[in-house]
């Protein structure tokens, strides 16, 4: 996956460059509108990362001119603007997502996955993690041919964690990846266990390994052993 | 009381003062300059008798009830002077007592001494006073009357630059960021007023759109740096060889961060529903609204163990902005799952006259209707942001609906009342 990040505040793009940058994923940072336009006028990307606030320009303008060149590329608006007029207003303009500063890198990581499997397969396609496969497009759940009885909320946990495989989730990121703003209210979110639970119990029970890992006090890690 | 109203009276009092004065004085000089007349006349008669005593005619002749002639032999210096007195006597006509003026002298007429003791009426006293109490009276009640119908007159005249400045203040909102002007007056004072006013709301003005856009500015620029601090600490959990003993030192980190940024963005919505950008133009139906929110808690109130349960009406439509409205009854629900009892419930009612969410939970250490300002919270060591109610609160006062909050017998209730 290539990734443009348009983002001015080069810490915050450093932060996601390096989270990001995998084998998989190849990331290049455009500081400004400037550059962001000379580089989208010369390579093409998977999926662009925009910050709608740049120091010389509306990011909506990067988005009205992706739209007019007809690119493919998936974009993901980050703003530290909670304001629902923006929200819509670049959905609208063909953004695929919107993202609120500040977010989990993990999240992001996650959003920026499910357009670029949208954008890249038109969602038909289907995620494998060794024994466990996962149909994006039907929501259903495979571990060897045997289909596993998920809740939504289950479902979506799955893919969060095989999105951000090997890497560190804390409670507090999965509850906001599970329920969004509405659990930000809680003092504590080892709540967030209970669901866990169920879905080990589910994966373990169709036969599968346990990968989910948990780190005492933290959270959890989705890794193969 | 009105200010002309307040001066007239107080000209009517320091007026009945002066005249009441005015009429004892008069009174006095007018007794004096007839006390003068009578002593006068007193002495011509005297001086009369006296020339007809010097022709000889007999004593008997001279007298009357008023003039009473003696002869007598031994006399002292002083009584050779004129002694006049106030004396009372019967009136001839009224035959009645009445004041009069006593003149007492002895004289020597043709070697020989008399002793003259004549009295005079005085001029009516009573006439006098009720004459002067008369003039004063009618005097006053005119100048009243004239002063009354002349301020208020003149007033309205004299007042209407004032009139017009107190309903320009009136309908001066510092959210509409219009200035106020003033036409120009005559009246010095007024001018004065005017530039003071104008002056005053100018810098009020100022004032309030730089803190307006401090806060918003403020909330939206925080959070950037939060997101750069929140990825630094991602990033240090993905590093090798981290011990155990730090990652709970990273997991505060972030959740002290993930609370700094959920405030920046409770007093950003808490700004932005004081400035009305929340108006509502549209209206919302309510019952669907509380059905949804009632849905999205459900599952995290049973996370924790409570038990949601909820009776809404259907088809009540209000008048606010549909994000607004959700934001007030997530609130509601929040702080009903946030201040519950292990095991314990909640209930929301919706009615055509108000929405009402229940739950058990500890008495509030402070008076409820406290529990609305901003970060006052009962239990002020808990994480909680204390903004909450604060934003329901405002929202309720943008949106005209009145909120309450009881406490009554280990039930926390929560009512939004709605317009009739």
């Amino acid at each position: 996956m290539k990734l443009l990040i348009i983002e001015d505040e080069k810490a915050l793009a450093d932060n996601i460059r390096s989270y990001l940058s995998t084998n998989e994923v190849i990331c290049e940072v455009a500081e400004n509108y400037q550059e962001a336009v000379a580089k989208l006028n010369v390579y093409s990307y998977d999926v662009i990362l925009l910050d709608i606030m740049l120091p010389d320009g509306n990011g909506l303008d990067v988005l009205h001119l992706l739209k007019a060149e007809q690119s493919e590329a998936g974009i993901l608006i980050i703003s530290a603007k909670n304001s629902l007029d923006d929200r819509v207003q670049g959905l609208e303009l063909g953004a695929d997502d919107y993202l609120t500063k500040p977010f989990h890198l993990s999240e992001l990581n996650a959003r920026l996955k499910a357009i670029y499997r949208r954008r890249k397969f038109q969602g038909f396609t289907e995620i494998k993690f060794n024994e466990i496969s996962v149909d994006t497009n039907n929501h259903e759940v495979n571990i060897e041919g045997r289909q596993l009885e998920l809740t939504v909320k289950e479902y979506e946990l799955l893919l969060f964690f095989i999105s951000n495989k090997s890497r560190v989730l804390t409670k507090q990121t999965i509850a906001e990846h599970l329920w969004g703003d509405n659990v930000d209210f809680l003092d504590s979110f080892d709540f967030v266990y209970q669901h866990i639970k169920n879905l080990r119990k589910k994966i373990t029970a169709a036969g599968g390994n346990d990968y989910i890992k948990t780190i005492y006090g933290l959270g959890y890690k989705f890794h193969n052993n | 009381m009105r200010l002309i109203t307040k001066a007239t009276l107080l000209y009517l009092i320091i007026t009945s003062l002066v005249f009441s004065i005015a009429g004892v004085v008069t009174y006095k000089t007018v007794m004096q300059s007839v006390a003068r007349e009578t002593d006068y006349s007193l002495r011509n008669n005297k001086d009369i008798l006296k020339v007809a005593i010097q022709e000889g005619k007999p004593l008997f002749a001279l007298q009357n009830e008023k003039t009473q002639i003696v002869k007598v032999t031994t006399i002292q210096a002083k009584d050779t002077l004129n002694a006049f007195s106030d004396t009372l006597a019967i009136h001839p006509y009224f035959k009645r007592l009445e004041p009069h003026r006593k003149l007492t002298i002895t004289e020597r007429i043709n070697g020989e001494y008399y002793r003259f003791t004549m009295i005079d009426v005085f001029f009516e006293t009573d006439d006098v006073s009720s004459g002067v109490t008369s003039v004063m009276t009618r005097l006053f009640f005119g100048l009243g009357l004239s002063l009354l119908v002349c301020s208020f007159l003149i007033s309205s005249w004299l007042f209407q630059p004032f009139q017009k400045s107190l309903q320009k203040i009136k309908a001066f909102n510092l959210k509409n960021n219009e200035a106020i002007t003033f036409s120009k007056t005559t009246t010095k004072e007024f001018n004065q007023l005017n530039g003071f006013i104008t002056q005053m709301t100018d810098k009020a003005r100022l004032d309030y759109i730089s803190l307006k856009e401090f806060s918003e500015n403020a909330a939206h620029e925080m959070q950037t740096p939060i997101a750069v601090a929140k990825g630094k600490l991602e990033l240090l959990l993905e590093s090798p060889n981290l011990q155990e003993a730090q990652l709970p030192l990273i997991q505060s980190a972030q959740i002290a961060l993930s609370k700094l940024s959920r405030m920046g963005q409770s007093l950003s919505l808490l700004t932005k529903i004081e400035n009305n950008e929340f108006t509502a133009k549209e209206t919302t139906d309510f019952s669907k609204l509380v059905d949804q929110a009632v849905f999205t808690f459900k599952d995290i109130a049973e996370l924790k163990n409570l038990t949601l349960e909820s009776n809404v009406e259907a088809n009540i439509i209000l008048p606010i902005n549909a994000a607004i409205a959700d934001i007030l009854v997530s609130n509601l629900l929040k702080n009903a799952i946030r201040y519950n009892v292990p095991d314990g419930w909640i209930k929301v009612k919706l009615d055509k006259k108000q929405l009402i969410v229940k739950n058990p939970g500890h008495p509030p250490k402070i008076p409820t209707n406290q529990l609305f300002e901003r970060f006052r919270k009962s239990n002020q060591s808990g994480q909680s942001l204390g903004l909450g109610l604060a934003i329901v609160k405002k929202i309720c006062e943008v949106n005209h609906l009145k909120v309450d909050y009881v406490f009554k017998e280990g039930i926390h209730c929560l009512i939004v009342k709605f317009p009739v």
